[in-house]
């Protein structure tokens, strides 16, 4: 569905991606695992536009999506949850589901789906006319969620979206992941927490310094070992 | 008490004039992050449009207001395709400096087009002076108190109720997360600009009529006005920025009244010094700093 390939991103001259080539396949929770700074967010932000790569491409179902604008990425149904949610604090849980909707212009469409968001997320409900920025970190996470849903993704991209969360938060957030999943959204997750995306993940990859080193199914490597890349990096690439 | 009641009223009047000229700053600083120094020129540009329309034509009120906003705008345009467009990403001093060189140019621009720096300009009703009960009331501020709010209103639609709103106030809030879902945050940067310049022409006009004249010295004091007003009410919230402009107008015509003309120049400054020792983020402070500096660490 989502091929990544040879994809070098830069800032400047440092280069934080150094040739990934990646694959995310329909239907399922694929989970990008590696180190801070390893380019991980990088890579989600290459993927989503935001981030010009300087070399490779990105094809999502045959088509080549490297360097196109956020909105066209957007459009083809691929959407991202950012990292640190990065929910409208100001605005109403209402309008940030609404400015998820932006490159929409069906209204009656986009009222619907927000009543799909509440049925699916009751707490955004209850809480749809308060600003975004009272919620918790858990419902902010939901409102992330399901503001990116708003656009109905054929692939839904999310960066770390258990970081700065309660154990038990977590967990419900995984809950949702494996949900949104068994719906039929394909799911690209980057995580530092190895251990809850070794459980939802059909195949994972671990980045290290800006280089895939592995590829595999959970049970392939040790979690142990996995846990120790994921956090530290493997000796040999150090 | 009928004195102070008075000043209140005059106060309020002139302050709904400062709040368009703090929205029009405002507006600019929230989705682009960068201080637009030439705000007041620019605007200034339009007041001066609408002096020569009227001086040649003894045009009336109506081409006199279009005039006005529409050399704003244009002068907005300038500037933004200048100062901001042309910069690169993160270029934040870069901009505000060439904006300060933008605000001269366009000050020498005018010195040298109007050699006599200071033009009559038609007022927005005839003047004259009414009471209710112990107070009075000039028709001219009275005029400009209902069209300041007029737009007050409708720009509180605009950003509530359009597409276009929730896209400036995303990009205002988060503008990574708003590129993302598909917003083309240059774009929007480019109409609110045009719209903060349309507003800033309309303060500027309701100024300049309600003075009936319009002096080079005025650009300075504009960009001052809006921006101490932005301050008062917290960088970066609307609602702040009419909060802001009617302060400001209160407290420096209640200045006046007590302590004379000289007084009230200092009495921006003095407010503003007294404002960011006491309540550093302005009247409705919104943690922008804050949430700004989580959102760039990870990038």
């Amino acid at each position: 569905m989502l091929e990544v390939s040879d994809i070098v991103t830069s800032y400047g001259k440092i280069e934080a991606l150094k040739g990934v080539s990646l694959e995310v396949e329909p239907g399922k929770i694929t989970c990008l695992l590696g180190p801070n700074g390893a380019g991980k967010t990088t890579l989600m932000m290459t993927v989503a536009g935001i981030l010009k790569p300087r070399r490779g491409s990105v094809r999502f179902e045959g088509r080549d999506l490297a360097g196109q604008a956020p909105r066209r990425i957007v459009e083809a149904g691929i959407a991202l949850v950012p990292e640190n949610r990065l929910v409208f604090p100001n605005m109403t849980v209402a309008e940030n589901l609404a400015a998820g909707a932006f490159t929409r212009s069906d209204g009656a469409g986009i009222a619907e789906d927000m009543e799909r968001m509440y049925a699916r997320f009751p707490r955004l409900k209850e809480r749809s006319t308060q600003a975004a920025g009272t919620l918790s970190g858990g419902e902010q996470q939901m409102l992330a969620v399901a503001r990116a849903l708003m656009v109905r993704p054929k692939l839904l991209l999310m960066d770390e979206p258990s970081v700065g969360l309660a154990p038990l938060v977590v967990e419900e957030i995984f809950r949702i992941i494996r949900d949104l999943n068994r719906d039929g959204t394909t799911i690209f997750l980057v995580e530092q927490n190895a251990h809850m995306a070794l459980q939802v993940a059909h195949h994972f990859y671990l980045l290290e310094l800006g280089k895939v080193t592995f590829s595999g199914a959970p049970g392939q490597l040790a979690e142990a070992e996995v846990i120790q890349r994921a956090y530290l990096g493997s000796k040999k690439t150090q | 008490m009928v004195t102070f009641l008075q000043s209140l009223i005059d106060g309020v009047t002139i302050g709904s004039a400062y709040a368009l000229l703090a929205l029009g700053f405002t507006l600019i600083f929230g989705v682009l992050r960068r201080l637009n120094l030439a705000y007041g020129s620019s605007i200034l540009v339009g007041a001066f449009a609408g002096a020569a329309v009227f001086a040649q034509w003894k045009a009336g009120g109506w081409a006199v207001a279009a005039a006005t906003l529409a050399a704003a705008v244009a002068a907005g345009v300038y500037v933004e395709r200048l100062c901001f467009w042309a910069m690169r990403k993160g270029a934040a001093i870069a901009s505000m400096v060439s904006s300060f060189a933008v605000w001269m140019q366009l000050e020498e621009f005018l010195a040298l087009l109007f050699p006599g720096r200071t033009l009559s300009f038609p007022p927005l009703v005839e003047r004259s002076v009414f009471e209710l009960g112990p107070f009075q009331f000039r028709t001219e501020y009275v005029a400009m108190l209902a069209i300041a709010t007029l737009l007050v209103v409708a720009l509180e639609w605009t950003m509530r109720a359009t597409r276009f709103g929730l896209a400036v106030r995303a990009v205002t809030e988060h503008p990574e997360a708003a590129r993302a879902m598909g917003v083309p945050v240059a774009r929007i940067a480019f109409w609110a600009f045009v719209l903060a310049s349309a507003i800033g022409g309309a303060a500027a006009y309701l100024m300049a009529s309600a003075e009936e004249q319009v002096t080079l010295h005025s650009g300075m004091q504009l960009t001052f006005t809006g921006l101490i007003a932005m301050m008062i009410g917290g960088i970066g919230s609307l609602r702040g920025a009419v909060a802001g402009g009617l302060v400001l107008g209160v407290v420096e015509t209640l200045v006046q009244a007590h302590f004379g003309a000289t007084a009230r120049e200092i009495a921006a400054f003095g407010l503003l010094f007294l404002l960011l020792v006491l309540r550093p983020g302005g009247l409705l402070a919104q943690d922008f700093a804050v949430r700004e500096a989580a959102a760039l660490r990870r990038v």
